[in-house]
Order: structure tokens, then sequence, then C-alpha cells
């Protein structure tokens, strides 16, 4: 009889102990089932339109009749003093800026209106081509970046190795820098005086009475604006970009007003002021209490919480985390990134948080799709 | 007394000890000849080491540790400054071309020396010199075409080569494109991801990616003894098998960029940059997992010597890195179709570029029953789509969203999640 052994002893052991036993935490979003139109989204609109938007572009279009002004001036008296008032100007005017480029809407939204503003880094050889060949026209979407308030950093700080050499450039006779220095700021005060205009005449109406919940009402853009301008023009722009986030290596000459140098952190500290007023409802005249409703208003309306926290005490909470690593950094970003670039990643960090707070946990409270495209960076 | 077992026996005792995650483990089936059988006494226990799954990629002998991959980091790195240079208007063409075939030229000069790029792509698959081609065509073009129209101030339309911006409210400006559209670092560095790491490390119709049988199987006798081939670092005598290098090695073009015991993901700028974002979306989320995972037990059964459970972990790294580059060949084209919607083209073209190499990249993926996605004629045959007439110039958001449904249906991947 044939005899066999077979008996075969598979042993398994499921050993997959995992590394990951700790369960992700999910974070416990609460939010009331209130109609969402139960809350006074018209008020927030008037509120957004009258107290915060359309002052703050006249605070900027004022200060970009007195830039011209200055650089008026100064084509008739080119001389240090007056090339000095030009520059005080032009931060002000830059200063000013912080507080309306998030606000991308109506004919902002149609002209491009913060691409030709404040697109960095400028493109310095394009400027300098254009000088060369008296080239004026500055419409095709190449010349964005050589145009705005980065273009006026070069052309202030950066065409010479100090202020004499910059000054030789407009003394020389028929000089094509002063010429232009004057393209540039009259496209920015004719762009800037069609958005106001176009608010006062007839978008603040439209803007007030768009009150619905659909992709193209005025509260869902507007808030897609305001998130995009903190992911893109905030964080990643001012800190991420030129700290190599997205690259790797630091590119110093991404850092914003790259040519003045020392303002870099004071445009970010203006950056986040404005979000801050803008979510709490200040008004931009107003210091810090809320004069009107707001986004913040509007989740604590529908008692959103966020692992049993409100949803905007944590966002305010992140806001002034960001302001206060700001505020750590040195005044000018290149010397922080040569010295401690670590410091700008760590505030990098902090300012990232409060991405997900807005653009995923707000969001999906007030019932708004995000409306962009992610940039991926590179 | 006889105890009668029919035919076909299959006994598995399975010892679970204190666990969460179940792995399917082998079975094996043992085929009896002849109508019944005795069974005598005592049983044989035969045992098959199966290994288990450390929680981290680390693997010692002696104390010390076994696990290098300096080559795989240096290229890693070599092309990132590559990438840098295609996107610069003052690159020579010369320059170029020494950093990826000769590994010479590098602005980091730890770069420079006999490890190199240009070696090391699309050789494990068919086709290596029509494709090796088109990277140094690439090159030429950038360096000859674009960079020339770039530097002459050049505006970028249809069928001109130069700089392109967006114009419908997006913040891109000054993409160097061709003719066509191409922004060619992108073109360059995605068609990498395919043709470098997905080859070096499942590939083996040509030379022998490093995760592959083919590579592996005849080192085997090797490892069961096992005979130490290789000295790490730190180690004063050869303390490493070949199989166990080569996996390492494997490991390295994934991960040379990251940290081998916690990867952070989004690395560099080849496929370690992609796992992170395809881990979190789509139908893909966790994958990043997965291929970690696999790694780990992959290498821990080296050292068991057991080769079946070697090769189940090489069939999921090649099934899962696959995935990330079906999965972004489809988001490009949807994003490069949203920003064409919008009218901004620059952020188009940068977008379909990544796309294109990535769809170039398509021809080096493997399912699990070993073919491609698409094969090397089918890849070119979408690129050709991509470029007619003035290429994206040309091209709709419907048709891209289109070809975009056409790559999720070949992946299995569903970006419109």
């Amino acid at each position: 009889m044939k005899k066999k052994i077979f008996s075969l002893f598979i042993l398994l052991f499921y050993l997959s102990c995992s590394t990951d036993d700790v369960e992700e935490q999910v974070p416990n979003i609460n939010t009331t089932t209130k109609p969402l139109n139960n809350f006074d989204r018209q008020g927030m609109l008037v509120f957004w339109a009258d107290s915060i938007i359309i002052p703050a572009h006249q605070k900027f279009q004022i200060d970009l009749i007195n830039l011209s002004n200055s650089i008026n001036d100064f084509s008739s008296d080119t001389s240090a003093s007056s090339l000095n008032n030009i520059r005080e100007n032009w931060t002000t005017a830059y200063k000013s800026w912080q507080h309306i480029e998030m606000f991308n809407v109506g004919k902002s939204e149609e002209i491009n209106f913060p691409v030709r503003m404040n697109i960095y880094p400028v493109n310095t050889q394009r400027i300098e081509a254009k000088i060369l060949n008296s080239d004026s026209d500055i419409e095709n979407p190449n010349d964005y970046a050589a145009q705005g308030l980065p273009a006026m950093d070069y052309l202030l700080y950066g065409i010479g190795a100090n202020n004499s050499e910059i000054l030789e450039k407009y003394t020389s006779e028929n000089s094509e820098y002063l010429s232009y220095l004057i393209v540039v700021s009259n496209k920015m005060v004719e762009l800037t005086d069609l958005v106001v205009s176009d608010w006062i005449s007839s978008y603040r109406d439209i803007f007030i009475s768009s009150t619905e919940n659909t992709a193209t009402s005025s509260i869902n853009k507007l808030t897609n604006d305001f998130i995009y301008y903190y992911e893109k023009g905030f964080r990643a722009n001012k800190i991420g970009i030129p700290s190599g986030v997205f690259s790797g290596n630091t590119l110093l000459d991404r850092v914003e007003a790259f040519y003045k140098k020392d303002m870099s952190k004071t445009l970010s500290i203006e950056a986040i002021t404005a979000i801050s007023k803008f979510f709490k409802g200040i008004s931009f005249h107003g210091n810090s209490s809320p004069k009107g409703t707001s986004l913040k208003d509007y989740i604590e309306f529908l008692e959103t919480t966020k692992n049993g926290t409100s949803l905007g005490q944590l966002i305010i909470d992140q806001f002034e985390l960001s302001r206060t690593a700001l505020n750590g950094l040195n005044d000018d970003f290149t010397i922080q990134l040569e010295n401690n670039k670590l410091d700008m990643l760590i505030t990098y960090d902090i300012i990232q948080v409060a991405v997900v707070l807005l653009k995923v946990d707000m969001l999906q409270a007030l019932n708004i799709n995000v409306d962009y495209i992610d940039a991926d960076g590179d | 007394m006889k105890k009668l077992y029919t035919m076909t026996m299959l006994l598995s005792i399975m010892i679970f000890l204190g666990c969460e995650k179940e792995v399917p483990g082998p079975t094996v089936e043992v085929e009896v000849p002849g109508p019944t059988v005795e069974v005598p006494g005592p049983t044989v226990t035969v045992e098959v080491p199966v290994a288990v799954e450390p929680a981290v990629y680390a693997f010692n002998r002696d104390g010390v540790s076994t696990v290098y991959y300096s080559g795989q980091t240096t290229r890693l790195n070599q092309h990132d400054e590559i990438k840098g240079k295609m996107n610069d208007a003052t690159s020579t063409k010369a320059g170029i071309l020494a950093m990826f075939n000769d590994g010479t030229g590098f602005t980091d000069a730890t770069l420079d020396g006999s490890k190199k790029v240009g070696n090391k792509t699309a050789t494990n698959s068919a086709n290596t010199a029509t494709n090796l081609a088109k990277f140094e065509g690439w090159i030429t073009e950038f360096v000859d075409v674009v960079a020339v129209a770039v530097n002459a101030n050049v505006d970028a339309t249809a069928g001109v080569a130069g700089s392109v911006s967006d114009a419908g409210g997006g913040s891109r400006t000054g993409t160097k494109v061709n003719a066509k559209g191409h922004e060619l670092n992108q073109v360059f560095s995605k068609s990498l991801i395919g043709a470098f790491n997905l080859d070096q490390i499942i590939n083996a119709n040509g030379s022998f990616g490093y995760v592959t049988g083919p590579k592996l199987n005849p080192v085997s006798a090797d490892n069961d003894i096992p005979e130490l081939h290789y000295t790490s670092p730190g180690a004063s005598e050869a303390n490493v098998t070949k199989m166990e290098h080569y996996w390492d090695e494997g490991f390295g073009y994934l991960y040379g960029q990251d940290d081998q015991l916690d990867p952070q993901l989004g690395q560099g700028g080849l496929l370690n940059d992609y796992l992170s974002g395809v881990t979190a979306s789509y139908n893909t989320i966790g994958i990043a997992d997965n291929i970690y995972n696999a790694f780990k037990l992959g290498r821990a059964a080296i050292v068991a010597k057991n080769y079946t459970q070697r090769d189940a972990q090489a069939a999921i790294i090649k099934v899962e890195l696959s995935k990330v580059v079906g999965a972004k060949a489809a988001s490009y084209l949807r994003s490069g179709a949203g920003h064409v919607t919008n009218n901004n083209m620059a952020s188009a073209f940068h977008s379909l570029s990544e796309g294109y190499g990535f769809i170039f990249s398509l021809q080096f993926t493997q399912k699990a029953d070993g073919s491609p996605y698409l094969t090397y004629d089918e890849v070119n045959a979408k690129l050709t789509e991509l470029d007619a007439g003035n290429g994206f110039w040309d091209r709709t958001a419907a048709e891209l969203t289109a070809m975009a449904n056409a790559i999720d249906t070949a992946t299995g991947v569903n970006t419109t999640l």
C-alpha cells in the first residue's frame, strides 16, 4: 500500500501589529441645523461693502494720487529729497494695498487688478527691455510682472547699487527710467480709479443684493477670495515661496518688496491685520472692537464648534499666533532667511493651521464650495 | 487502525498573535496522487519562515544598519538641479547634457561623480533608445528655442515659443513654453517619474529594476547562505547580501530624499513628491502607507529568506506606485481644463505639461498582470492627440476632460473625487 506523508503545516503568524494603531484623530465638527438664511446675510454684505471694502479702496486711491503727485514733482526736480518723497508715498500705498488684495470681485476680477498691482518677483529683464525700447505698452499679460507696486520697488530701490546711482539713472538726459516710472504710476491710478468708481456707481448695489447661496453669490465669492488670499497671497507668496516650502531651496528674490528690503515684515503684519479685521468684522477705519457682522459672527450664529471649541475663536487665536510669529522675524525677510530660515518655516506652519480651519471647517459649516484650483507650488 | 484521507488536503494552522490588521497569508495546496493515502504515526512539520512586518524600514546585522542608498539620493538630487536648469534661460545645452549624461557640472559639486540620471533612464523597458532621445530632444529644444525666445522677450502665441502669463486672474507669469505650449522642464521632469523612478524600481524588460524577480532571483542562493557582498557605512567588513542591497536601492529610488524611518513624503521633485497628494485624495487614500509597508515587509522577507512573501510585496509596490503615476496623468489634465476655462494659459500650460510628462510615464507602469496602463504606442497616440494643431493652445476643456476620463478608465483611479 502506498504510503505518503503529506501533512504540511503552514504556520502563519499574523503579526501585523500596525504602527498606526492610534486611530487617526477625526475632527469633531458640530454645526446647528439652523437655516443659513436666518442669518442677516445682507447685513453682512452691506457692512463689508460700506465699512471695509470701499473705504479701503478709497484710501489706496488717495495714496496713489499722492504717489503720482510726488513723481510729478520729481520730474521737475530730480533731487534726492524728491525721490525720498516718492519712496515714502510708495511705502504708504504698499501698506494700504494689503487691505484690498483679498477683495477680487466685480471690476477687480474683470481687469486682473490684484495681479497687475502686486505680482512678485518683478521681471526686471522685461522692465529694462521696455525702458531700452521706450515701450510704454504694458497690456500684455507678460507685462503684469513688469508693473504695479513691485515694479516700482525695483525702479525706486533696485536700478542702482546705492542712492546716487539710482538718482543718476533719473537725472541723465531724456531718462527713460523716469518715463517708465510715470507709465507704471499712471496705470496704477487708472486701474484703481476703474475699480473704485465701479464699486461706488453700480457694483455696491449688485454686491449687497446677491444674498443667495450659489457659486456666484457675493458671500460665496468673497469668502472664496478671502481664503484664496490667505492661502496664496499671504501664506504662499509672502512666506512659503521665499522660504522654499514648495521648491526645497530658499528663493530670496521672491520676498515681497525685495529691493526695499526692510519692509517685507511690515507688509505681512499689515496683511494679517487686514485678514483678522475682515474676519472679525472691524471696519476699515476702526481699530479693535467689531462694528459689524462678519464671517466669525456667521459661524458663531451657526454655533459651529471643532472638538468642542468655537470655530470662530479657534481661527482668531490662530491669526494671533501667526501675528506673534511674524513679529518675531527680522524686518527684512532676506536677512531672516539667511540667518534663521527655520523660524520662517515655523511661521509658515503656524499660518498653515488656519488654512484648514477656514478652507475645510468653515466652508463646510457655511455650505460653500471652494471655487478655485489649487496651485501646486512649482 | 488506519485513517484514510481524500485526495487533496489543505492544512493550515493560523496563529493570530495579538494583531489588529489581517493580512491574507499564502495558502498551499498539496495534490496527492492515488485514490487514498495512509498516514502513519506522527506528522512531519515543515515550517516556512514568515517574516513579520517591522515598524520601520530599519535592518541591522550585528548591530550595524545594513540599509544604504546614497547613489539613489545623489541621482534624485541631480534631477532637482537639472529641472531648475531646464527653466533657466541662461542654461547651456552642453551644461545640461553634461549633468544628465555624465553626472558633472552641478552647482552643488557634491553631486558630481560616477552617478548619473541619464544611464538610468528608460533602461529597464522596451524602446530605451527612442525614449531616451526624447529627453535629449527636450533639453535641446529648451536651450536652442525656448530660452532664446524668452531672452528676446518674445510673447508666446499659438505656434510661437516664448513667455506666457495668466490673463484670467491667475498669478502665473513668465512661463517659458515652446511653440506648442510645452513647459519643457515640467515635461522632462514628469516623464522621468515613469522612465527613471518607476522603471528603476519595478520594470525588468531590458535591464532589471531593483524590485523585480529577474533582478532578485539570481541572487537567492547567495542570500540563503547568506553571502555578504556589500559593506554598509559604519561596518568594518562586508555585512549586506546582494538581495538585501538591491531591495534597498529600489527603496532609495522612492525615498532617497526622505526619512527612511518616518517618510514625510513630498520630498524632491520626482515620484516621492506626488505620494503626499495622491495618498490624501481620490480612491487612493492611504496608498503611501501600503507602499512603505510593502517595502518594509518585503525587506524583512528577504532577511527571512521567504521569497514568495517578498514577491507578494513586490507586486503590491508595482501596482500601488503605478496608481500614483496614473492618478497624476489624469488629474493634471483636469486642472489644465479648469485653467483653460478661466483663460489662464500659463497655469493651463504648466498643468498640461505636467500631465504630458505623466502620460509619457504611463508606459512604465504595471498593473497586477504586468501590463502597463498604456503601451508605448498608446502613449504616443495620446501625446499626438495633445500636440495636434498648435498643441496646448488648441486644446479645449472638453477635450482634456475626455482624455482624463479615458485615463481614469485605464487606471481605475477616480480623479473626479
